[in-house]
């Protein structure tokens, strides 16, 4: 059995060392441990490790095989995401011991803190003492011993799962339910507990979700779909969609759900022109080759940076949302572009990563589809806060899109209707935040970028918060920003434009001296003529979601969360699905981003720049009063005309220009 | 968006509370790199006050002791002592008069940080070490004490935007804070109307004026936190310090850490552990979690 000394090297060192020890297959005693953190994080080897003292936060988290004990306590977060193997604490776990386990045994001898496996989605979390505040909370599935009482609202918002109590309940929480135990269950957990040798006397009770809140308890009517364009009519009062509105909600009493984002005339990109005369500009079909587009995100702490062959990324949008085949497309026609695809929530699926050439993993707070080894699959890592469309709430995927391989995926009971948290489990304040950033930087070995995903809100303080908690970059998504599904009010009303979002992102980050951490701006971007734009206005680049999506055949009837999407793309019905056709949308997909391309090498050119970065806010004016007032560029309306003679000259011409066509083979 | 740490020696008047205090704030410092503030607290000397200030630097630093320094005069607050170090200026003065009365006008006058029998804050932007470097806290002797580091969202890095906060107008009452209070400026208002004053907008000086409002009113401390978990809103974690006691409370919804460990000598008491151990490297401890909705206090045994 080989040793670490905490005394003697640092957590970062250790980790590495025990990573090493595990390739080898020896088994490893921590001494002088002293409660740091991040203990035995990212082990993937199915090698013992003792801890001869406490640990911190996260100690054995984001695992998969070891078998870890720990002599003293540990703090919050014990566990987190293990996949399999097993964990002893021989003393008291802090706060959400347990969170999001997927298969393996976890036993604290002491007593659990709060919220102990929180969004836990399998394998078993057991006490030996009591647990506080909230056990179970947001359960999916796995099981909860508690040899002692259970604190207030255990079960709270359990969706699946099992939860044993052998002492008092105190309290149930929200839709959790006393039920009888089967034959031979109560044997079950008695040879656990035998096994891991944690002695209980007594009667167990059991509790399980009481399946009253897993569906929307009234569906949404069937209604002629109403598309994009006739949903943003120039009166935002008794216009179809606010009629249609009505109609629904006077059926179901709740608010609705639909897909897209604000369909309300905003401040946007369109209100800013290059105050060159673009119009005038010739069109050079080999203007990509004379220009600088290529950059890299991600190597602010020595990560090893992602590439792109010009500023422009794949927003995250989920397996799930999506269907597959789109997903797939989205992959391949990032490859063929030469950029970055995104997981979103739920998971990296094995198709995509073959698919794209790089490609994101994004962790939401229900750590849906997530887990170390998705991490280490993916060329980035990637925290999501919020997003534009709904910023503070999370994502919706209603029962029809939750199929078996879905729901397997994601480690939650298919057919639900699926309404992911808001928050994460571990992040309740920029200071555990930190913490957490850490933690995936261990689980990695400090070799892939950690990047943060805002939506709109609060910028000024996010922003900075995101400075300091050391993210590589951060992707700032606006009000115009598109999602599966939401709530019709959040989207059209909750959240600030992009325009400001990025204006307040910067100004919150010169406020503080910060440079260094790049910004990718996204909702709303349509076009090489907007990249241009928002990185003249300081950000390093932009993502498009919506925009490619429809360059794939998407039809913004607004329609996503109902799972019929009658081109195959916000749907898992294989009769839909089946009408995409995954390689020519992945060609058109691409088109649109080589059209993109040109139009931002143009401009680029046009300016007389070598580089993109030459761009800047110097070059920019602003259309409209409101434009001004949010980007303090000087108002100069008489711009509007030959912006629009510009903006035509550079869609004429480059779209499609020489682009190869032939197999995708990823 | 922070760290906290409190530490309280049962019996020994000497103890190394500085050197404690900067070893536990150091252990969580990834919590909040932006400040650091001690809260010291030693044996009572007669109506000796212990008052310190932020001045600056330079010409305006020397104007501003000049307006102090007369305004002491006004009230007939004799110096015992004074010190300048850092950006700060420390007096000890014989004072027996309306403290509120006092503590309010020497606000008017300069920045004022603590005021206390046997209080002393020191808080400056940067690491438990740098401000250590700066202030010689490791050297401080005392009794018990609570100390905080920043992360700085809401507001701006300044040292008077530091943790502690005095409860501004009454002295030897200290606080530090993780969270945030979600009805403070309701709060607030209540307050003002009774005649308080505030200084910053950080939530974290109300919680300690709001208890000290109810310790003059003869509130016993235990009573008050108790009072305090009802009457604010938000998510909280908080240590206070008297000159006889040290507390704490913790919101209902457990959102912030913390953690005790407690022996016949001394309780301690951090946000998380890794700041307890380093009073006892290489030791295993035996620690507590406190639950949600709950609040202690303990007592030197003198």
């Amino acid at each position: 059995m080989a040793t670490v000394d905490l005394a003697t090297i640092g957590v970062t060192e250790a980790n590495e060392l025990l990573r090493r020890y595990g390739v080898e297959g020896e088994d490893v005693e921590v001494v002088n441990p002293d409660a740091r953190h991040h203990i035995g994080v990212g082990l993937t080897a199915p090698i013992a490790l003792r801890v001869r003292g406490s640990a911190g936060y996260f100690c054995a988290g984001l695992t998969d095989g070891p078998r870890v004990e720990v002599d003293g306590n540990v703090g919050w977060g014990l566990a987190d995401n293990m996949l399999n193997g097993s964990v002893v604490v021989r003393g008291n776990a802090g706060a959400i011991a347990g969170v999001a386990i997927r298969g393996a045994d976890v036993v604290v001898h002491g007593n659990l803190g709060s919220r102990a496996g929180q969004v836990m989605k399998a394998g078993t979390l057991c006490c030996g003492g009591s647990a506080s505040f909230m056990a179970g909370y947001m359960m999916y599935g796995g099981r909860l011993v508690i040899c002692g009482d259970s604190g207030e609202q255990v079960g709270q918002d359990m969706t699946g799962g099992t939860i044993y109590v052998g002492g008092k309940v105190v309290s149930l929480g929200t839709d959790a339910a006393l039920a009888e135990l089967e034959p031979g269950e109560e044997d079950d957990v008695l040879a656990f507990l035998g096994r891991y040798g944690v002695p209980f006397r007594g009667q167990l009770k059991k509790i399980t979700n009481a399946g009253r809140n897993l569906r929307y308890s009234r569906t949404e009517p069937r209604v002629r779909a109403i598309p994009f364009h006739a949903a943003a009519d120039r009166t935002d009062y008794w216009n179809a969609k606010v009629q249609e509105d009505i109609h629904v909600k006077a059926q179901i009493g709740r608010y609705r759900i639909r897909g897209y984002g604000a369909t309300r005339p905003l401040p946007h990109l369109n209100d800013l022109a290059f105050r060159r005369d673009l119009g005038s500009v010739e069109p050079d079909p080999d203007v990509v080759s004379k220009v600088e587009l290529a950059t890299s995100l991600g190597g602010r702490f020595g990560a090893t940076p992602i590439e792109l062959s010009m500023p422009v990324m794949i927003a995250p949008m989920s397996y799930g949302a999506l269907s597959k085949s789109t997903k797939i497309a989205l992959a391949k026609a990032s490859t063929l572009s030469d950029i970055c695809d995104n997981s979103g929530e739920g998971g990296l699926i094995p198709e995509v990563r073959e698919a794209a050439r790089r490609v994101v993993v994004q962790c939401l707070g229900g750590r849906l589809g997530w887990s170390v080894n998705a991490m280490r699959q993916a060329d980035g890592v990637e925290i999501y806060i919020s997003q534009g469309a709904k910023p503070g709430l999370g994502g919706q995927l209603m029962a029809a899109k939750v199929t078996e391989e879905i729901a397997r995926l994601r480690g939650i009971p298919a057919g639900i209707d699926l309404r992911s948290p808001s928050r994460h489990p571990d992040v309740l304040g920029a200071d555990d935040l930190v913490i957490k950033v850490e933690e995936f930087r261990e689980a990695t070995g400090w070799q892939k970028p950690v990047s943060v995903k805002l939506g709109a809100g609060r910028v000024r303080d996010d922003i900075k918060i995101a400075y300091k908690d050391g993210f590589d970059y951060v992707c700032l998504d606006g009000l115009q920003g598109s999602t599966g599904a939401a709530g019709n009010e959040v989207l059209e009303y909750v959240g600030i434009p992009t325009l400001a979002g990025i204006m307040e992102g910067l100004d919150a980050l010169e406020e503080i001296g910060a440079t260094g951490m790049p910004v990718v701006l996204m909702g709303g971007i349509k076009d090489g003529i907007d990249t241009a734009k928002a990185i003249a206005l300081g950000a390093h680049g932009v993502a498009v979601g919506t925009s490619a999506i429809i360059a794939g055949g998407c039809i913004a009837c607004l329609q996503c969360a109902v799972g019929q999407c009658v081109v195959g793309i916000a749907t898992q019905d294989p009769r839909f699905e089946g009408r995409y056709d995954v390689d020519a949308e992945a060609w058109h997909i691409h088109h649109y981003l080589e059209a993109l391309r040109w139009q931002l090498a143009s401009v680029v050119h046009a300016h007389g720049y070598r580089s993109v970065y030459e761009l800047s806010r110097g070059d920019l004016v602003a259309l409209t009063p409101e434009a001004a007032e949010i980007t303090r560029l000087p108002y100069e309306p008489d711009h509007a005309e030959r912006a629009l003679a510009g903006a035509a000259g550079l869609a004429g011409v480059g779209a499609g220009h020489g682009l190869p066509r032939g197999e995708v083979t990823g | 968006m922070c760290g906290i740490a409190g530490i309280l020696y049962k019996q020994d008047e000497d103890a190394p509370l500085g050197d404690a205090l900067v070893a536990m704030l150091d252990g969580c410092q990834h919590r909040g790199p932006d400040s650091t503030g001690f809260a010291l607290y030693h044996e009572r000397n007669g109506d000796e006050l212990r008052l310190r200030f932020f001045v600056g630097e330079g010409e305006e630093a020397g104007e501003t002791v000049a307006r102090i320094e007369r305004k002491l005069a006004d009230f007939e607050a004799g110096i015992v002592e004074r010190e300048r170090i850092g950006t700060t200026q420390r007096f000890t003065v014989r004072y027996t008069g309306d403290l509120q009365e006092l503590s309010y006008a020497l606000e008017h006058a300069a920045k004022l940080i603590s005021i206390g029998h046997s209080l002393d804050i020191v808080k400056d932007v940067g690491g438990a070490h740098d401000v250590d470097r700066a202030y010689h806290v490791g050297a401080f002797h005392g009794t018990h004490g609570i100390g905080h580091v920043r992360l700085a969202t809401e507001s701006d890095v300044t040292p008077d935007r530091s943790h502690p906060f005095w409860a501004t107008g009454f002295a030897d009452v200290a606080i530090v804070h993780n969270g945030q209070i979600t009805n403070y400026w309701k709060m607030r208002r209540r307050l003002e109307k009774r005649g308080f004053e505030f200084h910053t907008d950080n939530d974290s000086e109300l919680i300690a004026v709001y208890l000290a409002d109810k310790l003059a009113q003869g509130v016993p401390l235990a009573d008050a936190l108790r009072d305090s978990i009802d009457d604010l809103d938000g998510t909280f974690s908080f240590l206070v310090s008297t000159q006889e006691e040290i507390g704490y409370a913790k919101d209902r919804l457990a959102a912030k850490p913390m953690v005790m460990y407690e022996d016949d000598d001394l309780v301690a008491i951090a946000s998380e552990e890794v700041s307890l151990n380093r009073l006892f490297p290489g030791r295993s401890l035996t620690t507590v979690e406190p639950p949600p909705g709950t609040y202690r206090t303990w007592r030197r045994s003198t």
